[in-house]
C-alpha cells in the first residue's frame, strides 16, 4: 500500500534535564492561576475601542487526523500529532464525499500519487491563506482599529486584514495570502479574502483551489487563551459545495516568533524521488 | 511543538528502512528549515563513513528546550532513523541517544510535546 509520509516533526525530550528552556519574556499583565501559571481561561481581553482583542502569539491545536486509507504521516511513525486540517482540510467529510468537481478530483489524486513532492512548501514557497493558519507553527496577531496584522512564523510572512471598509481590489494580482477585508459582528471578526494564486495548496494532502476561491474566516477569542477560527472555503470551480471547518488555536503566553527562512539550509529538494 | 512541515517526507525517506547507527558527531547545522547533524560511522571492516541526519526545525527544537550547543562535536551518539530512498548516507532521525549517559535527546513520543 502506498504511503504518503509528510515530515512535520521531530520532538525533543530532555528527560529530567529541562534546564535549557527557551527563554520567555515575563508578562506581568497576564492574569494567573494560584500556581502562578498564565490563566488561559481568564476573560477575553478588550481593545481600547471596546472590541475583543485578538492580539497575541497563537498556535493551532494538535489533534488527531483521520487519514485516507494508505496514507501515513510522519506523526504515525514518530508518535507525534498535527493539526487536523493542516493535514487534510476535508477531514470532516466522509470518505468519497468530498465535493470535488471532476477535474479537481483528478488533480488531487495526481498530487497524492506524487507523494506530495510538488507541494509548494516542499520547495520553500509559502503556504497560503487559509492553510497557513492551520500549520503547527505559531502566528502572531497584532490588532489595531483599522487593520489587523498577522505575522506568520512560517516563511516569515505577513498578512493584512483591512477593517476600514474598503472594497477588494478589482482584478487584483493573485497572491498567496489573498486580499483580506474584515468587519466585526458582535464579538466575532469576520474576514473575507479573495484574489488568490492557484499555486497554493489547501493542505498537505494537496487539496486544490482556483483563483476564484473566496475564504471567510470568523475569528472569535473565546477567553484569554483560546481562539476559534471558523473557516468557509467557497470555490464552485473546484468544489460543488463549500468546505467548512473550525480550527482552534491556543495562546502561547510570553512567547515570541522566531525567524524562519526556508532557503537558509534547504537540503531536501535534491533528494526527492 | 511540531516542526516545519516543509518537505515531502515519503518522496525522500523510507520509513520501512530503519537504520541504527553509532558514531561521533562531526558537525551540527542549526539552520532552517531543518537542523542537521553528521556522525562518523565505522563499519565492521574499519572503514569510516560520514552520515547526515535531518531533524525538525531549529525553531521547534529551540522551543522544546534544545539549543544549538546541546549536541557537541565529538560526542558519541546512537541514532535511530529512516534512511533516504536515494541510498545516500542520509536519514531522518527519530531518536538520538547520548552513548555516555543513555540520555535520549530526541523522540517522537507525545511526551515531548511542548504544547502549552
Amino acid at each position: 500500500m502506498r504511503s504518503i509520509v509528510y515530515c512535520t516533526a521531530l520532538i525533543l525530550v530532555l528527560g529530567s534535564n529541562a534546564s535549557a528552556q527557551w527563554a520567555r519574556t515575563p508578562d506581568n499583565t497576564l492574569p494567573r492561576t494560584p500556581d502562578g501559571k498564565p490563566n488561559l481561561a481568564a476573560k477575553t481581553p478588550q481593545a481600547r475601542d471596546g472590541k475583543p482583542d485578538l492580539s497575541g502569539v497563537w498556535q493551532s491545536d494538535i489533534n488527531p487526523t483521520a487519514l485516507p486509507p494508505g496514507v501515513q504521516t510522519v506523526e504515525s511513525i514518530t508518535g507525534f500529532g498535527a493539526p487536523r486540517y493542516f493535514v487534510d482540510v476535508t477531514a470532516d467529510f466522509k470518505p468519497n464525499e468530498v465535493p470535488f468537481q471532476p477535474a479537481a478530483g483528478a488533480q488531487f489524486a495526481q498530487r497524492m500519487q506524487n507523494q506530495g513532492k510538488d507541494d509548494p512548501a516542499a520547495h520553500c514557497q509559502p503556504t497560503g491563506v487559509p492553510a497557513i493558519t492551520n500549520l503547527p507553527i505559531p502566528f502572531k496577531i497584532v490588532q489595531t482599529p483599522g487593520v489587523v496584522i498577522v505575522l506568520y512564523e512560517d516563511s516569515s510572512v505577513f498578512r493584512q486584514i483591512f477593517l476600514d471598509a474598503r472594497k477588494p481590489v478589482e482584478d487584483a494580482q493573485p497572491r498567496w495570502m489573498g486580499y483580506s477585508t474584515g468587519k466585526w459582528e458582535g464579538d466575532t471578526l469576520v474576514v473575507d479574502s479573495v484574489g488568490f494564486t492557484e499555486k497554493s495548496w489547501l493542505d498537505r494532502l494537496g487539496h486544490t483551489h482556483s483563483n476564484a476561491m473566496h475564504v471567510t474566516e470568523r475569528f472569535r477569542r473565546r477567553d484569554l487563551g483560546h481562539l476559534e477560527i471558523e473557516v468557509t472555503i467557497e470555490d464552485p470551480k473546484t468544489y460543488t459545495r463549500p468546505i467548512k471547518y473550525t480550527q482552534k488555536a491556543t495562546l502561547l503566553p510570553e512567547e515570541d516568533l522566531l525567524e524562519y527562512f526556508c532557503t537558509e539550509n534547504e537540503k531536501d529538494i535534491e533528494h526527492y524521488r | 511543538m511540531p516542526a516545519l512541515a516543509h518537505h515531502a517526507f515519503s518522496a525522500e525517506y523510507d520509513a520501512e528502512k530503519p537504520v541504527k547507527l553509532t558514531g561521533a558527531v562531526t558537525k551540527v547545522e542549526w539552520e532552517n528549515p531543518h537542523a542537521w547533524f553528521y556522525i562518523d560511522v565505522k563499519d565492521s571492516a574499519g572503514k569510516v563513513e560520514n552520515w547526515g541526519f535531518e531533524m525538525g526545525s531549529p525553531n521547534l527544537l529551540t522551543r522544546a528546550g534544545w539549543g544549538r550547543n546541546t549536541l557537541k562535536v565529538g560526542e558519541v551518539v546512537s541514532v535511530e532513523a529512516s534512511r533516504a530512498k536515494s541510498g545516500a548516507n542520509i536519514a531522518n532521525a527519530k531518536v538520538v541517544t547520548l552513548v555516555s549517559t543513555g540520555q535520549k535527546l530526541f523522540t517522537g513520543s507525545s511526551q515531548g510535546q511542548a504544547t502549552r
